[in-house]
């Protein structure tokens, strides 16, 4: 009985501990996000940073769990001698253990998945029947992006433009060893590979400039494999648009 | 084992694991090729302006490799790789281009952009565009300047350099090359910055697209635009 009362009582600590870092955990998980990751400028990017915030809030109990125990052991179980300690209490032979944590896990795995499947859903780049197409092609070590101009033409470009608010669809291809298109604003990011045709989704819905970067190690000068992407007001996109030149 | 004799041999793989990413990290600095960066010259006669001169050739042998052509004499090569000029000039480009060529992969690079009126000189004949069918090389300049982040002005310059189909006519160094053909062009420089430059014609031969060997090497076919 003295046993069990000196047990409880010496994990009040671990209890504390636990719930102080959950605390801190929660903090940070709701604000960190907002300086760590890249400003939205779509709704893909809105969804992800979103998603963020609610995994690292849902995971930081666990998390924390599992450093107040690192530490409560530490500084609780820490042995000073020669002889091997008698073993503690194994959590693992506890129902009541097992049952929390495999309910635990199951309810926050399942809370995961509905979120991801909304988070999906709720992602409205690719649901329009006109998109603007821009064909993506990545070459040692330079971005290039297509368009279709007036009657048809080809329409070259080293930064990428973008009307806001408009559905785009990237063909994303390589002409050499394999790319990352790596829009960070944008919430979107997916290999171009020779000889294939990748197709991505995205809206637009701010205006600004945001990046261009390539997120696959591809060569001597991979790290400056980056341009400039602008979003702009449908009228001033057709604008520029219409101001380039037709290529053959 | 003691609680001394552990601190010693946790020190002592401390000091050993970081003398070796030390020990690494100064063979790969030396390992890259170190040239005197050439340096733009101003124009007495224009305010504001100077002059780059650099060269391209089919092999090695009449440019920063010695008349050996160094370790790799068969491959392609810029004269110089590293290039100085001024902040906030008008650089005006001369390159003697000697290299044959064959069709792009890009049609992208055929044309002239990211000069002064995006055109360039072609043996005295101003285009904005070459035939992507014969380009030999291109001197393509992008990025931000530095790493560090994204501050200054941000530059891309694309100059296709159509193929030189003349005969033999001129040696330099050891190499025997036709009469160049004469590009000239015009860009403007912002603040301070590094900048990387290289060719995107895929001239190097060997693995995939022909972007290995002399394309992915330092000291051939791509270098620093430093503006100070």
């Amino acid at each position: 009985m003295t046993n069990s009362n000196e047990n409880k009582k010496s994990l009040k600590s671990f209890y504390w501990l636990w719930a102080i870092l959950t605390v801190l955990g929660v903090a940070a998980s709701l604000y960190a996000p907002g300086y760590l990751m890249p400003k939205s400028m779509s709704q893909s990017m809105h969804l992800s940073i979103l998603t963020m915030v609610v995994f690292s809030v849902a995971a930081a109990p666990v998390a924390a769990g599992v450093y107040a125990a690192a530490l409560y052991i530490l500084r609780n179980w820490t042995h000073k001698g020669e002889t091997v300690p008698a073993a503690g209490p194994a959590f693992r032979e506890s129902g009541k253990v097992v049952i929390t944590w495999t309910l635990t896990s199951i309810l926050l795995t399942v809370f995961l998945l509905i979120w991801g499947l909304g988070a999906l859903a709720a992602d409205g780049a690719g649901s329009s029947s006109n998109p603007l197409v821009v064909k993506v092609v990545g070459q040692q070590w330079v971005w290039s992006f297509e368009y279709q101009g007036a009657n048809g033409a080809t329409v070259m470009s080293h930064d990428l433009y973008l009307p806001k608010g408009r559905d785009v669809q990237f063909h994303i291809t390589s002409l050499d060893v394999t790319h990352g298109f790596w829009l960070p604003q944008m919430g979107i990011q997916v290999d171009a590979n020779d000889e294939t045709i990748t197709d991505l989704r995205v809206t637009p819905n701010k205006l600004g400039t945001f990046d261009v970067r390539c997120t696959q190690f591809c060569g001597l000068n991979h790290a400056f494999m980056v341009t400039q992407g602008h979003v702009l007001t449908p009228s001033a996109f057709t604008t520029w648009l219409n101001a380039q030149p037709a290529r053959s | 084992m003691n609680h001394t004799k552990a601190i010693g041999i946790a020190l002592a793989s401390v000091l050993l694991g970081g003398g070796a990413l030390a020990l690494a990290g100064y063979s790969l600095a030396s390992a890259t090729p170190h040239q005197t960066a050439q340096k733009c010259v101003p124009n007495p006669t224009q305010a504001g302006h100077c002059t780059l001169t650099i060269s391209s050739y089919p092999d090695s042998l009449a440019g920063e490799h010695g008349t050996t052509g160094g370790a790799h004499p068969d491959w392609v090569s810029y004269m110089n790789q590293d290039l100085s000029v001024p902040t906030n000039t008008v650089i005006d480009v001369v390159v003697n281009q000697y290299d044959s060529g064959e069709k792009l992969n890009n049609i992208f690079f055929d044309q002239v952009m990211g000069t002064v009126g995006n055109v360039a000189t072609y043996d005295g004949v101003t285009m904005s565009k070459v035939s992507p069918d014969h380009v030999a090389h291109t001197f393509t300049l992008r990025g931000y300047p530095g790493i560090d982040g994204q501050s200054g002005k941000r530059l891309f310059v694309n100059v296709p350099l159509p193929a030189n189909e003349g005969d033999n006519a001129v040696k330099i160094g050891s190499g025997e090359y036709p009469k160049p053909l004469v590009v000239k062009f015009s860009f403007k420089t912002g603040s301070k910055g590094v900048y990387q430059w290289n060719c995107e014609y895929p001239c190097g031969s060997s693995r995939v697209g022909q972007f290995g060997f002399a394309m992915s090497s330092y000291g051939y076919m791509s270098g620093t635009l430093t503006v100070e």
